[in-house]
């Protein structure tokens, strides 16, 4: 199951690199941090962990409804540009996603033997995070560039929840905050943008 | 034997049922009258009825033509996985020879388009062309991998194996392959992102440019061929990607296939509906991303085991 999870988590984030629609893309973000919540919702099951449960339904309000709910808002505020083409024409990136994926599995080789519970997870989130970072490269907008940076922290959230099963909660609630922080200062940011125009 | 025999005519036999239910779902979801699930039936035996008129300038080759395109699909047919336990089964075959005998018929119905000496054939056959073309790399990526994954290469024997052990330690890969397969399906089978079945407007005909020029007899042939290749892509995924219900009973094996294979048609008909169709030249992005989901699966299974 978990493994279906985590199938399920890169192939949202691979098809969101090959997305020319705002929309479209907010809502393949959404589908990652549902699968990225029901995650570890199903890790906290198997180890009968409290607080996992609580960062699992904090992910899934958070992540999966809220963020993309107030980016919407915020592109019909701002007028956002919808066809946001990718600047890495997509021959390329058929070329140039597997080879990022090939040569993160191979470097996440000498990581994996050290860990010994769900050692694959960790090359699949070091790979998602090398993939999110591709996410930010191709697009020139703002708006693809903020899910590339929010996709960044869902690859960081796994390699969190699956490598170390479980930081403390303490460490995750703030990660939250911090995210929520980085909204409100892209929202104060646009707003300073409108006020210079 | 007579299991094996019954499966193959079975899945002959609801072939038009299939397209045509995917029709009238699409027409219900688009708040229209749906038409009768029989339709395609009817059109059969409406064609049937029809004399055969052929172009003057079209040589013998329209007139073997349709009976070819035909024949390696049901020659397909006999070498798919086996729907019930204890069914007989060809466990030989492999990706290559599946792929190659779809080819073969995509090669005579190309030769049909050509054949018909209209502007509107060499345009749809070159687009056939350049679609089938990007197809079948990927396709065979697939089956390879799903093969690798049920320890067998022939496709026959690899269905079993999943259906008995399913590979729950290699459930990402599978899930890659499963997404590479669907995009496939609906590439190959003309389904809405890639062709519109439905329209005969010129920009955006691929098969109903091929056949424009064939009635009667022919084209009955033609579209049984259409139905029974979704027939075959669509027993394919459930058999090779759903491989549940396999060891019920006879009959209540064969009733949960079929159900299968109308979930699947269903999904079908949902995509076509909330999905417009992609440029010509947009396809390849398309069928990229199949080919990178194959791939994909084929690493992750290598290199992580997953």
């Amino acid at each position: 199951m978990v493994d279906f999870l985590i199938g399920l988590f890169l192939a949202s984030l691979i098809v969101s690199l090959f997305t020319t629609r705002l929309y479209r893309l907010l809502l393949w973000y959404s589908m990652n941090s549902l699968t990225l919540g029901i995650l570890a919702l199903s890790i906290g099951k198997s180890l009968d962990d409290r607080a996992m449960f609580i960062t699992g339904v904090m992910t899934i309000l958070l992540k999966a409804v809220g963020i993309p709910f107030v980016l919407k808002n915020l592109s019909v505020k701002f007028n956002f540009v919808r066809q946001i083409t990718p600047e890495i024409k997509v021959q390329y990136s058929i070329m140039l996603i597997p080879a990022i994926l090939v040569f993160t599995f191979y470097l996440s080789e000498p990581i994996v033997h050290m860990i010994h519970t769900n050692a694959n997870y960790v090359a699949i989130s070091i790979s998602s995070l090398f993939l999110s970072l591709l996410l930010m490269m191709e697009h020139k907008n703002v708006a693809p560039k903020i899910i590339g940076f929010l996709s960044m922290e869902n690859s960081l959230f796994l390699l969190g929840i699956t490598a170390t099963n479980g930081m403390p909660m303490l460490v995750e609630l703030g990660i939250f905050f911090d995210l929520l922080m980085a909204i409100v200062v892209i929202n104060l940011l646009f707003h300073k943008e409108e006020l210079k125009v | 034997m007579i299991i094996y025999i019954f499966g193959i005519v079975l899945l002959i036999l609801i072939a038009p049922l299939l397209l045509s239910f995917i029709k009238a779902t699409k027409m219900v979801l688009l708040y229209k009258r749906p038409i009768s699930i029989f339709q395609g039936y009817r059109n059969f035996n409406k064609l049937l009825n029809k004399e055969n008129i052929i172009s003057r300038e079209s040589s013998a080759i329209t007139k073997y033509a349709p009976f070819l395109v035909l024949s390696p699909l049901i020659i397909v047919m006999f070498f798919l996985p086996p729907l019930v336990h204890g069914s007989y089964y060809v466990s030989f075959v492999d990706a290559f020879t599946i792929t190659g005998l779809v080819s073969l018929s995509t090669f005579f119905l190309m030769l049909l388009g050509l054949d018909s000496a209209s502007a509107f054939g060499g345009m749809g056959s070159s687009r056939e062309a350049f679609i089938s073309a990007l197809v079948e790399p990927a396709m065979v990526l697939t089956i390879f991998s799903v093969s690798l994954m049920a320890g067998n290469l022939g496709v026959g024997q690899a269905g079993v194996n999943l259906a008995e052990h399913f590979p729950q330690e290699h459930m990402a890969s599978f899930l890659f392959s499963g997404i590479s397969f669907f995009i496939l399906l609906m590439a190959e089978n003309g389904r809405i992102p890639v062709d519109n079945p439905e329209t005969h407007l010129e920009l955006t005909m691929v098969h109903e440019a091929m056949i424009l020029d064939l009635t009667g007899l022919y084209l009955a042939l033609i579209e049984m061929a259409s139905s029974i290749k979704f027939v075959i892509f669509a027993s394919l995924f459930a058999s090779l990607f759903i491989p549940f219900g396999y060891g019920f009973g006879v009959l209540t094996a064969f009733l949960f296939f079929i159900i299968k294979l109308f979930i699947i048609a269903f999904v079908v008909a949902l995509l076509e509906v909330h999905t417009a169709k992609l440029r010509l030249f947009k396809i390849p992005n398309l069928l990229g991303i199949a080919i990178v989901f194959a791939f994909l699966s084929l690493i992750t299974f290598y290199v992580l085991g997953a």
